[in-house]
Order: C-alpha cells, then sequence, then structure tokens
C-alpha cells in the first residue's frame, strides 16, 4: 500500500473543495485533495449563484434562517470569499463580472431568464437582453440547442446557422481554440446582414481563452455578444472547474482524482488518516486535519436509503427532515423539496456535530439546511463555506 | 461498476479529447455504457466507432459514479476485432515487442532504414502513419545488461519495452537511483506487458505476456521483492488489467507489491534527506512543462514525480493534466487515426507552449516522442532530471566504479541518445 503525508486532506473536489484547496496549498500547507470523479461544477452553466430568491444576494443573507450555512459563515466571510473567487479568476484568466448587492438575468436556451450574481464575462452582455434585438447564432447539427425556443419567446430576435464541420459542445469549443477558425467565423458574422443589437452564440467560445475569442470577435463585427450556457457537455463548467484546478497545481497542491476515499482511521477524537480504494491498488493518506466536501445526493457525500440518509465516507449524523413522507413537494417542479436540507450540521467552526472529531471540518452542499434549489445558492454556498471551512482549518494548523 | 450505474450526466464525454476532435466518434457514454444495453452475447457487432477509441482512460477518471467506461468500450472492441477482419497495422502493433527485439538487434541498420521515406511509404502500406518518427532502437537493450545491481531492499524492476529497446540510457539511471536509495535491484528477462495487443484487438496475445510476466514476478513478490515500474502504461497493465480483464491467477498480490518508481523512491528519498538534515537532492536550472500521462491519471497514485521535482532546487515546473498527447501507446502511429493523433497532439503541445518553459517532461515515452516533435522542444523522463539533480547535489556517491570509469572513456558503447 502506498502512503503519503500531508497537513491537509480534501475530501471531494467540488467548488467547495476546490476553494478550500486552493486556499490552504496558497498558505504553504502541504494539501491533498482526493475526488472520486468530476464534480457538479462541470455540468454547471459557470455562474455563481449567491442567493438567487433575492434581489440584493448580501441584504438576502440575513434573512435565511439562522442554522443556513451563509448565516453560520457570516456575512463579512461570504463577502471575502467571493471577492478572492472574483481575484483568483482574475488570475486565471477567465475573469468573472456581477455585483455582490445585486443579481443578473441572463438568457437561457429556452428563452427564459436565469437569475445569478456572478458570470463569466462571455455572458456579461446576456444582462438586460430584453431590452435590443438579438441575434442568435447556432451551429449546424448542435444537439439540445434549438434557437426557436428563444425566438418563440422573445420578439425582437432573429437566428441563423453556421457549419463548423462538428456539432458538439466540445468539438465546437475545439474549435474555438483555433484562431483560424475564429478568423472564418468572424468573416461569416460580418457577411450578415443584422439589424443593430447583440449576437448571442451557445456557450461554445473555446477551452483555452474565451477572453480573447470574445475579443476578436468583438473586434472585428463592432457588436456586443455573449454566451447562452447549454446542456451538459457544459464548456463554462468545464471551464470554471479547470481553473479552480489548475490553480490548486500552480499552488503546489497534490492531486488524487479517479480516487474515492473507502475507509478512515479515527484515534481519540482526530481523524488520522484515510484510505483511498484506488482503481489499482489502495493507498493511504494521513493527516493533521480533513475536510469533508463530498456534496449532496449528487456529489455522492449523501446516500439516500428508505427511511434514512447516510453520510457516505465517515458515517455521521444527518439532519433529515423529519420520515420520508415528509421528503418530497407533490409538485415535482417546485423549487426544493424538502428532503434537500438535509445534511451534516456543523459548529460556527464548520465542525460536524455530534461527532467530536476535532480536526475535521466540512463544507459546500453536504452541509445541512443549504436548500440549494430553492434559495438558489449553489456555487456560491460552495465558495463561502469552502472558504470558512479552510480558515477554521488554518487556526487548527498553525 | 457496471454500465447500469451511469447517471448519463455527460462528464466522461466532457473528458474524451477523441470526441472532441473526431465527430465521427459518439464519445464515451454512448460507445461505452450506452451501447452495452445492445451488445448482447451472439450477436454481431455493429459499432465499428468503437476502434476511434484510444484508451487513453480519461473518461473512467472522470466519472463520478465509478463507471468502468473505458473498460466497456475496451471489451466491445475486443468482441468487435473477434468477429471482424482487423487491419494489418493492429497485428504489427500487437506484436510490438517481437518486432522492436529485431529491430534492437539490427539497430544499426535499422535506425538509418526507418527515417527513409521509402521505408515509410512500405509502412504506410501495411497501416501506419508517417509523422511522428518511429523511436530509434538501441543495441545494448537493457535485457542485454546486467541482471542485478546494490545492495539492500529488494526490488525487481519492471522496464517494460520503450526503456529496454529504445531507451536503455534512462532505463540505468532509474536502476542507478533506486541503487543509491538502498534497494538491490534485479533486472530479469522479462516480456511486453502485453497493452499493445490489448489495445490492438488481441486478448490471446496480450495474456500470454501476462501470464509469463506474472507467473515470473510472483516469484519474486513470494521471495519478498517490491514491483517497480517507471512506464505508466506498464503499471497500468501489471495492477489494473492483469488481475482484472486479462483474468491472470496471482495477479492481485502482484499488483499489491507493485509501485511506480517515485511512488516508491519518495519516502526513501525523504527519509536520507531527514537523517542527513538536508532539504534538497541538488540542483536543476531548468523551467521544465510537465506533462502527466493519461495513464498515470489512470493509476490513481497521484503525481509522484512532483513529489520529486520539489525537492530540487533551481527547478520551476508547471504540471499540465488537461490534454491527451495523442499517441496513446500505437494508437496515433496507425493511418487511420493520424489525424486524431495530429489534432491533440498540436492542443497538448500547445498547452506545453504556452508555459514558456524550455523543456517539456513527461513519465511515459509516447507522450515524449508526441511533445517533443509537436511541441519542438527537447522532452524527457522525469529520471533523467532527478538523476540529474542526485548526481550534482549532496546525497551523490562520488565514487565511481570500475565499470563506470572505463565506459566513460568509451561513450559510444553507452547506448542511450546521443
Ligand atoms: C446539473 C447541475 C447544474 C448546476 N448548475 C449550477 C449553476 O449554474 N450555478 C450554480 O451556482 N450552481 C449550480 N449547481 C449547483 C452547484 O453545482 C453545486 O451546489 C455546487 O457546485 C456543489 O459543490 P460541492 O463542492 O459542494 O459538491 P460537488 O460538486 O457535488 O462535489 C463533490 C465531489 O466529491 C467527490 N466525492 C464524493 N464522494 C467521494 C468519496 N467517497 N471520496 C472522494 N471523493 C468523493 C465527487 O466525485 C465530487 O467531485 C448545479 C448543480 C447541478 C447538479
Ligand atoms: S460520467 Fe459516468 S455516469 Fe456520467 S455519463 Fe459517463 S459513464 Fe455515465
Ligand atoms: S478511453 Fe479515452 S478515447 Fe476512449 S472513450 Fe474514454 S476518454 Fe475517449
Amino acid at each position: 500500500m502506498g502512503e503519503h503525508g500531508y497537513d491537509v486532506v480534501i475530501i471531494g473536489g467540488g467548488v467547495a473543495g476546490l476553494t478550500a484547496s486552493i486556499y490552504l496549498a496558497g498558505k504553504g500547507f502541504r494539501t491533498a485533495l482526493v475526488s472520486r470523479g468530476d464534480p457538479a461544477c462541470c455540468l454547471s452553466t459557470g455562474c455563481i449563484d449567491v442567493l438567487g430568491a433575492h434581489e440584493d444576494p448580501m441584504k438576502g443573507i440575513d434573512r435565511l434562517p439562522r442554522n443556513h450555512p451563509y448565516r453560520i459563515a457570516g456575512r463579512r466571510t461570504v463577502i471575502d470569499a467571493l471577492e478572492a473567487f472574483l481575484g483568483l479568476m482574475e488570475e486565471r484568466g477567465l475573469p468573472y463580472r456581477g455585483s455582490l448587492g445585486r443579481n443578473t438575468g441572463i438568457l437561457t436556451p429556452i428563452g427564459t431568464t436565469k437569475t445569478t450574481c456572478l458570470v463569466p464575462i462571455t455572458m456579461e452582455a446576456s444582462s438586460g437582453f430584453t431590452t435590443t434585438h438579438i441575434h442568435v447564432v447556432s451551429f449546424k447539427g448542435l444537439r439540445d440547442f434549438y434557437p426557436s425556443y428563444i425566438t418563440s419567446r422573445l420578439a425582437n430576435t432573429s437566428v441563423s446557422v453556421f457549419d463548423a464541420g462538428t456539432s458538439s459542445t466540445l468539438g465546437l469549443a475545439t474549435k474555438f481554440d483555433e484562431p483560424s477558425f475564429v478568423d472564418d467565423f468572424c468573416a461569416w458574422l460580418s457577411g450578415l446582414e443584422l439589424p443593430p443589437g447583440k449576437i448571442a452564440v451557445p456557450a461554445v467560445l473555446g477551452l483555452k481563452d474565451p477572453k480573447a475569442v470574445l475579443q476578436r470577435i468583438r473586434a472585428s463585427t463592432g457588436r456586443e455578444i455573449f454566451e447562452i450556457p447549454t446542456l451538459p457537455p457544459s464548456v463554462p463548467g468545464i471551464r470554471l472547474f479547470r481553473a479552480l484546478k489548475d490553480a490548486f497545481l500552480a499552488r503546489g497542491g497534490h492531486l488524487y482524482w479517479g480516487n474515492a476515499v473507502a475507509s478512515v482511521e479515527t484515534r481519540s477524537g482526530q481523524v488520522e488518516a484515510i484510505t483511498m480504494a484506488g482503481p489499482c491498488r489502495p493507498s493511504r493518506a494521513h493527516a493533521r486535519a480533513f475536510i469533508l466536501a463530498t456534496g449532496s445526493f449528487v456529489g455522492g457525500g449523501l446516500f439516500a436509503q428508505r427511511g434514512s440518509v447516510r453520510e457516505t465516507v465517515f458515517d455521521l449524523d444527518v439532519k433529515v427532515p423529519g420520515p420520508r413522507r415528509d421528503w418530497f413537494l407533490n409538485d415535482f417542479f417546485s423549487p426544493g423539496h424538502p428532503v434537500e436540507a438535509s445534511g451534516i450540521e456543523v459548529d460556527s467552526s464548520f465542525r460536524p456535530l455530534g461527532c467530536g472529531l476535532k480536526n475535521l471540518f466540512a463544507c459546500g452542499s453536504i452541509l445541512a439546511h443549504g436548500e440549494i434549489m430553492r434559495h438558489r445558492c449553489g456555487h456560491g454556498l460552495a465558495i463561502a463555506t469552502g472558504s470558512a471551512a479552510a480558515r477554521a482549518c488554518e487556526r487548527l494548523l498553525s | 461498476m457496471s454500465f447500469e450505474h451511469c447517471m448519463r450526466c455527460t462528464v466522461c464525454v466532457e473528458n474524451c479529447p477523441v470526441a472532441k476532435v473526431e465527430p465521427r466518434f459518439p464519445g464515451p457514454k454512448q460507445a461505452g455504457p450506452d451501447a452495452q444495453r445492445f451488445r448482447l452475447d451472439g450477436e454481431k457487432s455493429v459499432d465499428a466507432w468503437v476502434n476511434y477509441c484510444s484508451h487513453c482512460m480519461r473518461c473512467q477518471v472522470a466519472c463520478p459514479y465509478g463507471v468502468e467506461v473505458a473498460d466497456i468500450i475496451l471489451k466491445a472492441r475486443l468482441k468487435y476485432s473477434k468477429e471482424h477482419f482487423s487491419p494489418l497495422s493492429s497485428h504489427l502493433f500487437a506484436n510490438a515487442y517481437h518486432l522492436s527485439k529485431m529491430g534492437s538487434l539490427a539497430a544499426p541498420v535499422m535506425n538509418r532504414i526507418t527515417p527513409l521515406p521509402v521505408f515509410k511509404q512500405a509502412m504506410g502500406l501495411l497501416g501506419v502513419s508517417d509523422v511522428p518518427d518511429l523511436p530509434e532502437f538501441r543495441f545494448l537493450s537493457l535485457e542485454r545488461t546486467r541482471r542485478s545491481k546494490g545492495r539492500g531492499r529488494r526490488v525487481v524492476f519492471f522496464h517494460g519495452c520503450h526503456l529496454n529497446f529504445n531507451r536503455p540510457d534512462i532505463g540505468r539511471k532509474a536502476i542507478d537511483l533506486l541503487v543509491a536509495f538502498g534497494c538491490r535491484v534485479a533486472i530479469p528477462r522479462q516480456q511486453c506487458c502485453g497493452l499493445p495487443a490489448l489495445g490492438n484487438g488481441d486478448l490471446e496475445m496480450a495474456r500470454k505476456f501476462a501470464l509469463k510476466n506474472a507467473s515470473m514476478l510472483t516469484r519474486y513478490v513470494n521471495r519478498g521483492f517490491d514491483v517497480v515500474y517507471s512506464c505508466p502504461s506498464c503499471g497500468l497493465t501489471l495492477t489494473r488489467e492483469y488481475p482484472g480483464i486479462l483474468d491472470v491467477p496471482g495477479a492481485r498480490k502482484v499488483a499489491e507489491n507493485t509501485y511506480h518508481i517515485f511512488e516508491y523512491l519518495l519516502p526513501l528519498v525523504q527519509d536520507r534527506l531527514d537523517a542527513k538534515g538536508l532539504r534538497s537532492i541538488g540542483r536543476v536550472e531548468a523551467s521544465i512543462a510537465y506533462h502527466v500521462p493519461c495513464h498515470l491519471r489512470a493509476l490513481g497514485i497521484g503525481y509522484p514525480s512532483v513529489g520529486l521535482f520539489e525537492m530540487i532546487d533551481g527547478l520551476s515546473f508547471t504540471v499540465l493534466d488537461n490534454d491527451c498527447c495523442g499517441l496513446s501507446g500505437t494508437y496515433g502511429f496507425k493511418k487511420r487515426n493520424r489525424e486524431t493523433a495530429a489534432k491533440l497532439g498540436a492542443i497538448a503541445a500547445g498547452a506545453v507552449r504556452e508555459t514558456g518553459c524550455e523543456l517539456v517532461v513527461s513519465d511515459c515515452g509516447a507522450c515524449r516522442i508526441q511533445l517533443g516533435h509537436y511541441a519542438a522542444m527537447p522532452a524527457m523522463d522525469p529520471i533523467e532530471i532527478v538523476a540529474d539533480a542526485v548526481s550534482s547535489g549532496p546525497l551523490a556517491n562520488k565514487r565511481r566504479t570500475l565499470a563506470e570509469r572505463v565506459a566513460s572513456l568509451f561513450p559510444s558503447i553507452k547506448g542511450g541518445t546521443p
């Protein structure tokens, strides 16, 4: 069995685990990140929902229930964490735009508005899309993107289709990474006779440097252009994930990907080590502190059984909203079924309650009372609590 | 996990290098779990597109639900090859070991012939691509040199084909590093790990190689030896495919005692440094782009070479793990995959060049051939970097053996790249 020693091991490579890992590696701690697979972030729009249910997310925090993870972290920590995120994205060449004091609305592929807070620069011009003409450009054969949804909902729109010789979001994004392809696309765009307004494209403007692609198209057409998020495979989701993962590697962090934590060793109120199952053979990592960021039901941190919910790594106590008959609302599409509030309750230092493990912290969607769908606070909550747990962990380590 | 556990999330598709440049490949979700329910026993395969898969395993590493996507596709490819004629190039590459053996025996002649246009044309008729150049052969292969070296912890070195026939110089450095940190290294006769045969649809040949290697390694493991490899693809085959798809008896025990060279050396080096109160193993003034091979990721052991880079003064490095080099062992050498391999090679090389580094470093021989070609810069094995640091550093063994002194007088007999 392989053996590794670290200051801290983070379990789960989603936005929460990555945020915590980047912070601690950046402080010079020997940091390892273990993840079974790619996180929910890769399927997301890449937009940071902070608190979609309120017009002003920061004011909205104070109106959340006291046990909501944002309230445990405190407004100041939430702001600091999101501002640090903005700085980090600037550093990684994937700038985000938006104001923490006001949500924005962006165009979705079905012509509706998505309320969110921070958006990648490629979606900045989407805000206010109802006030001007939008020319939607699609790509021949692109699956799961039907501009007629948009044109049937929005009056002031038109559509044209470009044949790029490939029809998947990733295939297209790979093409947009080639400058010669961008030139061809710009030449084609300039040939269209469009009324004044903006151009919208599905989110495929390159994996490497979408900011540069955006600028080139803007310069050549003299128009604002923005991306519309797509169904997965989601290019902006992958960009966000890679930017975070690469930031962690650049800070000297060690990555154990494709590795599920299979068992843990605890002694006298401390977690001592974890065993990674490994695709070939197990290995063991011991550390002074551990952060649990394995996500909720989608990520695999929580597992629902007939009448209870299990935490899958440490078998921690899971707070569940009553018996199973109370878990779901009758309307499937209503935002936020009560079962969503399930998760791990933590103290003010983001340590799980009731387990007595002094060097274990938890963050992200595994936390109880987050109710991400109801409050629309997915990545925002992951960033804020990832940062809060990392700071608490830092105090323990130093 | 079987195909039934697939959530249809498309994470695997997001990670597939081939699907993003080859529109004819539907991607791992469709080629894997989606199509699996239609692959009934007794029905002839019609899904020729499974052969576009390069078996890089990135899909499998990424799947959040543990679905063995790449394994499902590999099995579909084996089924397909069994039921259809395979192109000549597949037979050729399945047999890479025997061909390399001949290449090595006739090295001085072969190395003059392989770059010739007429040779490339002849190979083209067999379905072999003309870029990048095939690696040069060395006459003094590892298997033709000594059988054991050093004293201490018992280690058996699985060098694989590339170090054996093409880069024995790196193999010797690996052995010397193990010796320098207290190992007695056995270098027994060994066969190809079997991956080229497996990847080219020849399960029987792969199993033949595997059975021979596993029985040899089992004898060593039973005597208390640990197995050490440096090629990630050999490592993956030994530790995952032998006990898995190749179903080799006793392979589980071998796998449990098998390590990547730097995974193995890291604690030994750390102990040595701690004992001497040192922080670094030596100095190498360079900035390197470290390209993580896909099969190293698939091993799930982290990036052990990075642990050693951190112990070298003067070395700055950027870790690159988003791209597949596109060569994937023998995949990119086939004419059928020429375009795909070239596009992926250019993408991965682009990431290397963007770092502004002067050198690309990778643990896999195929990655080095491909990236050296497309990034047009020297490509080295981490073993070379670490050996360089150690030989100039505070842990160096200053006394040279007689053999080494003699060898240094006649550099031409040393074998390896000039
Ligand atoms: C389809 C989809 C779209 C979304 N879109 C948006 C959006 O547009 N904007 C937004 O703000 N939010 C969005 N969300 C919500 C948001 O993605 C999540 O709330 C947030 O990213 C959760 O992050 P996390 O780090 O807590 O967990 P996760 O992202 O779930 O990550 C958990 C990680 O832990 C790993 N893991 C689990 N078990 C183990 C184990 N035993 N050992 C090792 N590793 C393990 C998993 O593989 C995974 O990588 C979306 C969610 C989904 C599912
Ligand atoms: S990543 Fe796994 S679960 Fe998701 S679609 Fe691919 S095989 Fe299915
Ligand atoms: S093994 Fe590699 S090439 Fe094959 S489907 Fe998976 S990711 Fe694609």
